[in-house]
């Protein structure tokens, strides 16, 4: 399918789709966004119930790392390099922005890669960047660590949380009927992966991004589904090949390796998280200053990890658009501009 | 108020600078001639004038398509021609800091000289005040004008009726991407130059064609959707936008791609945004394509008498959704 036609019958497929009920969940951020923008849910049939999961990197991160990194900043005299999402998500006393404020350097950076540059330019300070994200930025944060250490930068460290996918898919399995799958993460680790959750009897397409794509995964799998089998399709062929990317793969390997990995609002993860190896713990911020454990306590009325897991929907927690706000978030998924609560409450949902 | 304090985001053009004003300024100018339009318009014998002021804090003070002067005779020159007003004399009043080279400064004037002569405005008094180094970045300049109103023109924001057109008279977001390239923190290189131009003869030349228009805006730092919010606001109308009409530049839509922003939120500071009757509506946009800043000049959406004070976007798929609006800090020191 191309062009104008094929995003038409695409669309014609999802709105005339009159079987059962279906729950798709989208479990990337940025696929949450661009469903919003385009207005999809407006055009979806009532059967059809789209729930967006826990894909965006920020929404996912816990509070105690949050103020693991305030404690860097505030008790160790570190400067923070950070995604600029991450500096208003709260901790449990206060968002690294409230740090700022009593004093605390944090400067946001758009690559891992612009951290070490401003460690190495800055010797007499001491850099910590928090490294968060999926598949998709983690090679480029392990680049980052192998170059400070090509360079023996002393004041360069990193603050980690990153995440895997497929650990993540076993406890969300029951929480949709279909997934619409993240393609950039797909396109680094393959396609086997969907495969095998496909033999364990979990059903998704690998999607991209635009708005013909978008919808042409949405068809796929409402055909699909009404069928009764565990499907999966590839519908991100033009980036997502069979083998993804090994050469990131390969380089993620060789710098970290798996953990367990705390999620907000879905817990522990087993073996869903990378750390540094142990060659590489003089860059890993936790060991380099003994960060003490950190019991994150995120604010009781919050209902994000309800919402990640598609148990409901933002407009359902009693703290949305009173008083989480974007101006004023409370939960992670207000903050992020790719966070479920915040694409409701932009969009007026 | 004892708490609060002045954030990046009340200079941003958006929610909190209205309300800053709201609060604070309004609060002790209040008077018959206190405007949210552009420029005041003063009654003066039978003399309908328009006037009003602008600061430029632009950084870095060079970009590609201008530099602060010319922004800041055209910020001035603009915020006129929107009330229909013949630009007819300027001052200007610059803060300097200590340090700064004289031949930058000669740069600057002479674009103001340049852009001054384009416009037909005379630049006839001034001010210049020193500031030591590091209290003031380099160098701000404040414009103040005064025009006098065609016979023929009525506009105010509050003048957009359901049925009329929304026309634009270019691609969107053009200065906020050049200025956000200029400052080289993404390490994004494109093709873009500032839209930064003075339009009043472009004004001029569309009420040659018709005088029947509503409302004509400049979109300067929130770019055309705060000023559609505005509008929507103001005249108690709703908005519909065609996605797939809006004019983007190529490179600008890749940028704004790449780091997830709205053009329709990107500053302009060369860019018209006019509600006229739809009858009146290719008139105008012919008109404007005769013009040098404004060849891409489209009608982009509507205003309707539901969803009053929003602005909808109907999107490529045919979905009707709301344009969200942006909140919390804008780029700052955009102009």
């Amino acid at each position: 399918m191309s062009g104008k036609s094929g995003l038409q019958s695409a669309k014609d497929i999802i709105t005339s789709y009159g079987g059962k009920p279906l729950r798709i969940m989208e479990v990337c951020g940025t696929h949450t966004h661009e469903i919003f923008r385009l207005g999809i849910r407006k055009i979806l049939p009532p059967q059809i119930e789209l729930i967006s999961g826990p894909g965006c990197p920020v929404c996912v991160t816990p509070v105690g790392f949050i103020d693991e990194a305030v404690y860097l900043a505030l008790e160790k005299d570190c400067e923070i390099c950070t995604f600029g999402d991450l500096i208003r998500v709260p901790g449990t006393e206060t968002s690294l922005a409230g740090a700022r404020s009593k004093g605390a350097k944090i400067r946001t950076v758009y690559s891992p890669m612009d951290a070490v540059d401003y460690a190495r330019e800055n010797p007499d300070k001491q850099v910590v960047f928090l490294a968060v994200g999926f598949e998709t930025t983690t090679p480029s944060a392990c680049l980052a660590v192998e170059k400070a250490k090509s360079e023996g930068l002393q004041n360069f460290s990193v603050l980690g949380a990153n995440k895997t996918m497929p650990n993540a898919y076993q406890v969300l399995k029951n929480s949709a009927d279909a997934f619409l799958y993240p393609g950039h993460v797909n396109a680094i680790t393959g396609t086997q992966i969907c495969e095998d959750l496909c033999r364990q009897g979990v059903s998704g397409v690998v999607t991209g991004f635009t708005a013909s794509e978008l919808l042409t995964a949405l068809a796929v799998t409402v055909t699909l589904a009404q069928k009764g089998e565990p499907f999966f399709r590839n519908c991100y062929p033009r980036v997502v090949k069979a083998e993804g990317n090994p050469a990131a793969r390969k380089l993620v390997e060789k710098v970290m390796r798996p953990c367990d990995s705390e999620w907000r609002g879905l817990g522990v993860i087993p073996m869903s998280g990378l750390a540094l190896k142990d060659e590489y713990g003089d860059f890993d911020a936790r060991k380099k200053y003994n960060i003490p454990k950190i019991e994150g306590k995120p604010n009781p009325a919050c209902r994000c990890g309800d919402v990640l897991q598609g148990k409901c929907k933002p407009s359902d927690c009693r703290v949305f658009g009173k008083v989480c706000t974007p101006q004023h978030p409370i939960g992670a998924c207000m903050v992020s501009g790719e966070g479920a609560c915040s694409a409701y409450y932009q969009y007026g949902t | 108020m004892s708490n609060e304090y002045v954030t990046l985001a009340h200079g941003a053009g958006g929610k909190q600078t209205s309300e800053l004003i709201e609060k604070v300024f309004k609060a002790h100018f209040a008077n018959p001639q206190f405007t949210a339009d552009d420029a005041a318009v003063l009654n003066i014998g039978t003399e309908r004038l328009a006037f009003t002021t602008d600061g430029f804090v632009v950084s870095p003070i060079e970009f590609a398509g201008g530099n602060i002067g010319k922004l800041s005779v055209c910020g001035t020159v603009n915020d006129l021609a929107c009330m229909g007003a013949k630009p007819l004399y300027m001052t200007c009043a610059f803060v300097i800091e200590e340090g700064f080279p004289l031949d930058k400064l000669e740069e600057i004037a002479a674009a103001m000289e340049k852009t001054a002569d384009e416009a037909g405005v005379k630049i006839v008094a001034g001010d210049t005040k020193v500031a030591g180094k590091g209290q003031v970045d380099k160098v701000f300049i404040t414009t103040t004008g005064i025009g006098r109103i065609l016979d023929n023109a009525r506009t105010s924001g509050a003048y957009a009726k359901p049925g009329d057109a929304v026309i634009v008279s270019g691609d969107v977001g053009r200065h906020g991407c050049t200025i956000l390239l200029a400052r080289d923190e993404f390490g994004i290189e494109a093709d873009v130059s500032s839209d930064c131009a003075p339009l009043w003869n472009t004004v001029e030349r569309m009420y040659q064609a018709t005088d029947n228009i509503h409302v004509i805006r400049d979109a300067t730092r929130g770019g055309v959707g705060t000023v559609l919010y505005e509008i929507a606001g103001q005249s108690g109308a709703g908005i519909c936008l065609e996605a797939e009409k809006i004019p983007v530049a190529d490179e600008v839509k890749g940028v704004c791609g790449m780091l997830g922003l709205e053009p329709l939120y990107l500053a302009c500071e060369g860019r018209l945004v006019i509600f006229a009757p739809e009858s009146e509506a290719e008139k105008i946009v012919s008109a404007l394509r005769e013009c040098p800043y404004s060849k891409n000049a489209a009608v982009i959406g509507r205003v309707t008498a539901e969803n009053t004070g929003k602005v909808i976007m109907k999107t490529e798929i045919g979905a009707e959704t709301l344009l969200p609006q942006p909140s919390g800090e804008l780029l700052p020191r955009i102009c």
